[in-house]
């Protein structure tokens, strides 16, 4: 029964022993992935976020082509001039007032395009802001996690040396205890191999007192007997196995354990053999 | 010194841990491993229960049987007092109780009337712990052989419990000196080797002397001083039938029978005035020497193989026990080493052990084996005048001459190669010597 529990009691130190060395490998992996974190978000800096010096400017709207100035007008010329001069006046009244409207349009469109350029400016300026105060605070917050993790690693650090020195402790405390089990076992297992042996040896030299040793059963002869026992001690069958004596050999060994019979009990804690294997190989 | 302490307790916690998955309770099945590398040289308690028995010669056959078996020294008796019941046949026994009676094998048996005027022994050797029957079998004869058909259940069951083949079923020969004086009688008997069923193969007013049984039981041989000279003679067990095979100048003394029975190892001295070891041919009476020196060579005893002849020397002074080949011209090799005295050699019939008288510091002739392969050397008697040594055909023990105590008269003896146990037999008349145990009987 004790046997069992030491048994057990090894097995479960050998899984206590396996269980801390899981336990006790990750710390190291926090660390790495610190390491890894930094790394990660100094790539993120230098190429992913846009820089405001790099966006190129917005595009200009093309100006109108510069108009010559008119010949000067003849007498017939002058109806004709009036006339065309009305015309043209009014042509370039006409022409006034379409390059007035053009003008208009332009700077209609200048002003659109100027507003539209502002607000992409201004936009694009938010923008930039939006990125730089993005970058800001992720560059923060990055700081913020090194830090935390700095923090975090640090803490983990001192709570893993703590850890360890517990733990070693702890294995320090094991291990005089395990040594002072293995002494209590190295003592229980001499008390019970003594017993055992002893107990042996009580059986042995029952038996051989038992055997009437015929003149025929010399150096050289081997018997095996299978003897069958009950709780008490008492022989209830003998089967002889592999056996090169004759029949008085095999006579005188039945005779002997029957004789022998009830054969003394077992020390505390070894159960009761059912089946006895007796082998009789006379030295002598 | 801290991570080899660390790595034991894991080693062991995990030795721990694999003995408790072993022993884990009912599901995976609980196993404890032993090893049994020693055991116990005991008698086997045994119980032989009295036959049942039709009316006979008043043999009891279980009686004869314990007398074997318990004489082997390889089985102890429950008395008959002690015994919980007397059944006769298996399904009558109530196993269990024997075992607790103090027996863990009993025997059963009956004797039966069969055809012919024959009667039939049934027995039956239960294991009392595992309730089986071991051996069970039936002998058949004549009334008057009843002893013979309890020795051959002797047989059966010290094989059975033993491993060895029992030797109850055989004969000994032996020399029995009876009478005084004027009426001195020599005779050769033949009997059981119980001591029992004696049969008196020859009687002579002069010395008989070695009987030596030949491999197939069927002969033996002996030296007779017959008209005062020594001469040496086979005859036939069964008829009584006789031949002299050797009575030359000199000594002719201490025939051994060769294993395959065509030869006798003799001790000649002619006209030299030293034995020396023979072999003479029976079929063709041609004789070869085999030692040559100026010293006593005699009691020739065979090896199982026929290729070598033990005997007793003096050519280092004492007698000590030698071995040549059994050709002419061979040099003896000396075996013996322990004690100053070593004679009358005796090999067992599996080759294993010499067997010998030997005399100890105190002057007391005792029966000694020495393992031939080993050297060991195991005082087996304890004296003071033990004589002639001869194995049992199973070679688990060794019948000799002894005189125990002040005791005037020689009795014959066994005991375990093993040294457990010894047993007396009855001497008939006077004194009895030179034993002789025969072959097994096929």
């Amino acid at each position: 029964m004790s046997v069992v529990l030491h048994g057990s009691l090894i097995a479960l130190l050998a899984l206590g022993w396996w269980h801390f060395r899981q336990t006790a490998a990750p710390p190291s992996v926090p660390i790495n992935a610190t390491v890894v974190d930094a790394h990660t978000l100094k790539g993120v800096g230098t190429a992913s976020t846009p820089s405001p010096q790099q966006k190129a400017p917005p595009q200009a709207q093309p100006l109108p082509a510069p108009v010559e100035g008119p010949p000067p007008p003849t007498p017939d010329e002058v109806a004709m001039r009036e006339q065309a001069a009305k015309e043209e006046a009014e042509h370039q009244e006409q022409a006034e007032k379409a390059e007035e409207a053009r003008q208009a349009q332009r700077k209609a469109a200048e002003a659109a395009a100027a507003e539209q350029a502002a607000e992409a400016q201004k936009a694009e300026e938010a923008q930039a802001a939006e990125q730089a105060r993005k970058l800001a605070a992720a560059k923060k917050a990055a700081a913020k996690l090194a830090a935390k993790k700095k923090l975090e690693a640090e803490r983990k650090l001192a709570e893993e040396k703590k850890l360890a020195a517990q733990q070693a402790a702890a294995e320090r405390a094991a291990r005089v205890a395990d040594l002072q089990q293995s002494l209590q076992e190295d003592e229980r297992a001499t008390e019970a191999s003594g017993a055992l042996s002893s107990w042996q040896s009580e059986i042995t030299s029952r038996i051989q007192n038992a055997w009437n040793r015929p003149p025929t059963a010399q150096p050289g002869i081997k018997c095996v007997l299978n003897v069958g026992l009950v709780q008490g001690g008492s022989v209830t069958s003998v089967s002889i196995g592999d056996c090169n004596g004759d029949d008085a050999v095999r006579q005188s060994i039945q005779t002997a354990v029957y004789n022998a019979s009830p054969l003394p009990p077992p020390p505390d804690g070894i159960p009761f053999p059912h089946q006895l294997i007796i082998t009789f190989q006379p030295t002598h | 010194m801290k991570p080899t302490l660390r790595m034991a307790s894991l080693l062991r916690i995990f030795l721990l841990v694999a003995t408790a998955a072993c022993l884990a309770p009912p599901a995976a099945r609980a196993q404890l491993q032993i090893q049994i590398t020693s055991g116990v040289n005991n008698p086997v308690p045994i119980a032989i229960v009295p036959f049942a028995e039709a009316p006979t010669d008043g043999t009891d056959v279980a009686g004869v049987v314990q007398h074997d078996l318990v004489g082997s020294g390889r089985f102890t008796e429950l008395p008959r007092d002690k015994m919980p019941a007397t059944p006769t046949s298996a399904a009558d026994v109530k196993f269990g109780d024997w075992k607790a009676a103090g027996s863990d094998y009993v025997v059963v048996g009956q004797v039966v009337p069969v055809a012919g005027g024959q009667l039939a022994v049934d027995f039956n050797l239960l294991n009392d712990l595992t309730g089986q029957s071991i051996a069970r079998q039936r002998f058949v004869g004549t009334p008057t052989a009843l002893r013979n058909a309890a020795h051959r259940v002797s047989d059966v069951i010290y094989q059975a419990i033993t491993g060895i083949r029992g030797a109850f079923a055989t004969r000994i020969a032996y020399i029995a000196v009876a009478g005084a004086g004027a009426d001195e009688r020599f005779q050769l008997v033949v009997a059981d080797a119980d001591g029992y069923n004696q049969h008196l193969i020859l009687e002579s007013r002069f010395p008989l002397m070695s009987p030596a049984w030949s491999p197939d039981g069927q002969w033996l041989s002996y030296v007779s001083f017959e008209n005062h000279l020594s001469a040496v003679y086979v005859q036939r067990v069964l008829t009584g039938q006789r031949t002299r095979v050797s009575m030359r100048a000199g000594i002719n003394g201490a025939p051994a029978w060769s294993p395959d029975g065509k030869k006798l190892a003799l001790t000649l001295s002619g006209n030299s005035g030293h034995p020396e070891i023979y072999v003479l041919e029976l079929a063709t009476q041609h004789l070869t020497r085999i030692t040559d020196s100026p010293s006593i060579n005699t009691e020739a005893a065979w090896s199982p193989d026929g290729r070598f002849i033990y005997f007793t020397s003096d050519r280092a002074g004492e007698p000590q026990i030698y071995r040549c080949a059994a050709t002419p011209g061979s040099n003896p090799e000396r075996i013996t080493f322990t004690d100053e005295y070593n004679a009358g050699p005796h090999v067992s019939p599996d080759g294993k052990l010499l067997a010998m008288v030997t005399r100890d510091d105190s002057g007391s002739y005792r029966i000694a084996v020495q393992n031939l392969a080993s050297g060991e050397f195991r005082m087996l008697t304890p004296g003071r005048l033990d004589q002639s040594p001869s194995f049992a055909p199973n070679s688990a023990a060794i019948m000799y001459a002894a005189r125990p105590g002040q005791a005037e008269e020689g009795v014959l003896a066994t005991i375990s190669v093993d040294g457990l146990t010894g047993l007396s037999l009855r001497p008939t008349q006077g004194e009895v010597r030179d034993p002789a145990w025969g072959p097994f009987i096929q």
